[in-house]
């Protein structure tokens, strides 16, 4: 199967504009990963971190590049990638541009769990890795289940209603989380306050291989959905009387998207808005179609957390911006723009 | 043969029945039109034949068989439903919507050529070959319900359920739309059922007419037999006169008056539960 018989749902341009936009994005996310290898506390040249590959580095730089720069330039690509899927996979189902795993209270779930361990467990090295991820899962899938039982009305869930339900446990779950830091101890505190404004916290290769699982799992599971994402696209009497059980075809998305955000908010902190500002770039780049736009989303995801991480660690060296700020500080007008414009 | 019926089947949301002990065959063959007033159920009706909304007692009948009881799937290969003023994403093109009608029949990623040859052929017979490429949102409406009805084709069904197919559309758009549905109908054997406001309309592209009130069928049969002025007063709640086309001799109705004590209140259903009831479902998503 070739890649271009993969999008060929749509016509020869757009398959043709698709293949360049996909070969653009991975490009573009490959020169990241070279510019974001050679910035950081410690700098280096593109020659210097060649010269590391190859084995013929300092110490120094081979400690810098192995054990934190990559790992955490793995966490970031991934971190991205996850958030963005779920984010364009909710949007399908839900038909509405402003879903975000944010916005339907799974991250804050996820978070509210996590907190609650580190709360019991004081100590960071007493849980395991691989762990946080399926707590995190529970904790999203609970405020995803919420919300969803929230928005349930005869025998159906309107995107309406499934909005305004996440916004409200999102709220209702961040206070929570409000009310336990105020009891934390102070660098328990400093440690959740961190997470909240999505640093990422994982630098290490433990926690890729805690996030890696999930995604390899869930991408493919959500991309063979991809024709169903689109047929819901169109609406339930649709979707229906294309022959969907509709109910069934959500609440099996909803779980892969809840699963993705999760992983990555249980690995990288409450990273707000790339769910809600890739899917959206990737529409206007590939279209409508999931087939496409699935993995669009993907590399704009990963793009975005990448070089928002970088920027992050570089602008105010020695210490470094979270992530999560740096994401919002362009995803917050975004999103009042798209607010504006979808009141029109 | 008749493939579709409905017997003993009523419908309704949360407890109050909007349609009650519906009986009704669907001629194979034929274009059939729902007529009724705003609040009849006959949207409602349409959706229950179309299995998209589940009776809460009674069964419609497909091929022999509770249409409930078959593979969704299954039953999508053998009726298609475009729903009322269907909306499609942004920036979505012609050829991707039309190629979306083929999931019934799709295995796995890809398109394989027999769904490539479907789709040509009913852009062909839509007439939106040339459109193939536009995203529908950028279409006129007369052309993006064209597209619509070619992605329904493309579902390859030899029933087609349209709700309200012409609304929305000029006069144009709705000859177009109707001739194009009398096309499929003659030429290619597709059975045809249709909600139609207009009753001049449907008097003249249907072969066979239901009338409906308040979810009951009042009359059914040929328009020529459907469309009098008792049919116009009892259900209507107008006085008109009837003429005979010049052209084809089916019967046209000239309304002239609201019928006695027909004010908005009485005769004419009441402020139209049904409707509202529509609107409650299509803002909360009644679908199983």
């Amino acid at each position: 199967m070739t890649i271009r018989s993969l999008w060929s749902d749509s016509s020869q341009s757009r398959t043709r504009r698709t293949r360049t936009v996909m070969i653009a994005l991975v490009l573009l996310l490959v020169a990241a990963l070279l510019v974001s290898l050679d910035t950081g506390y410690i700098r280096m040249s593109p020659v210097e971190v060649v010269r590391t590959f190859a084995g013929a580095g300092s110490t120094e730089d081979q400690l810098a590049l192995y054990s934190f720069r990559l790992p955490r330039l793995f966490i970031a690509v991934l971190l991205g990638v996850g958030l963005a899927v779920s984010g364009c996979v909710l949007q399908g189902v839900s038909r509405n541009a402003l879903a975000d795993p944010g916005i339907l209270g799974i991250n804050a779930g996820a978070g509210l769990v996590v907190m609650l361990f580190t709360f019991l467990y004081p100590t960071n090295d007493a849980v395991p890795t691989w762990l946080l991820p399926c707590l995190a899962c529970v904790g999203g899938g609970f405020a995803g289940w919420l919300t969803y039982a929230l928005s349930y009305r005869h025998g159906g869930v309107s995107p309406v209603r499934l909005v305004l339900s996440g916004v409200a446990v999102a709220a209702g779950i961040d206070a929570a989380m409000i009310v336990l830091t105020v009891r934390l101890n102070p660098d328990r505190y400093q440690f959740v306050s961190e997470w909240l404004a999505g640093s990422i916290l994982g630098s290490s290769w433990a926690f890729v291989l805690a996030l890696l699982p999930w995604l390899l799992v869930l991408l493919p599971f959500v991309y063979s959905q991809a024709a169903v994402l689109n047929v819901l696209n169109l609406g339930e009497e649709m979707a229906a009387g294309l022959g969907i059980r509709v109910e069934r075809a959500r609440i099996r998305l909803l779980a892969g998207a809840v699963g993705l955000a999760a992983a990555a908010v249980a690995v990288g902190g409450a990273i707000s808005f790339v769910g809600l500002i890739a899917p959206h770039l990737a529409r206007r780049l590939v279209g409508s179609n999931h087939l496409a736009l699935l993995p669009a989303s993907a590399l704009v995801g990963g793009l975005l957390v990448l070089v928002a991480d970088t920027i992050g660690r570089t602008v105010l060296q020695p210490s470094e911006i979270p992530t999560g700020i740096v994401v919002a500080v362009v995803g917050a007008p975004y999103f009042l723009y798209l607010l504006a414009k979808s009141d029109s | 043969m008749d493939r579709l019926m409905a017997r003993g089947v009523a419908i309704g949301y949360g407890g109050a029945l909007i349609v009650r002990d519906l009986n009704l065959t669907i001629p194979t063959g034929k274009v059939t039109a729902l007529v009724g007033p705003n609040g009849s159920g006959k949207s409602t009706v349409l959706k229950t034949l179309a299995r998209i909304l589940r009776p809460q007692a009674g069964e419609v009948i497909l091929d022999g068989k509770a249409i409930h009881a078959q593979p969704t799937r299954e039953v999508a290969k053998k009726l298609a439903i475009l729903p009322q003023n269907p909306s499609a994403p942004e920036g979505l093109t012609v050829a991707e919507l039309v190629a979306y009608g083929r999931f019934p029949h799709r295995r796995g990623l890809t398109l394989t050529p027999s769904d490539r040859r479907v789709i040509t052929s009913v852009l062909e017979l839509t007439g939106m070959d040339p459109f193939a490429d536009r995203p529908v949102d950028a279409l006129s409406g007369g052309q993006r319900q064209r597209a619509w009805i070619a992605m329904a084709l493309a579902q390859e069904t030899d029933i087609l359920f349209l709700d309200e197919p012409t609304s929305f559309l000029d006069i144009t758009y709705q000859l177009e739309i109707l001739q194009l549905l009398r096309r499929l109908n003659r030429d290619h054997n597709r059975t045809i059922v249709m909600v139609v406001h207009d009753l001049n309309l449907a008097s003249r592209y249907a072969d066979h007419m239901v009338v409906l009130k308040s979810g009951r069928v009042v009359t059914e049969g040929a328009p020529q037999a459907v469309v009098c002025r008792e049919v116009l007063r009892d259900v209507f709640g107008v006085e008109a006169d009837i003429v005979a086309d010049p052209r084809t001799g089916v019967p046209l109705c000239l309304p002239f008056d609201l019928a006695a004590g027909a004010g908005q209140a009485s005769s004419h259903p009441a402020p139209s539960e049904g409707e509202s009831l529509d609107v409650l479902e299509a803002a909360e998503g009644g679908v199983r």
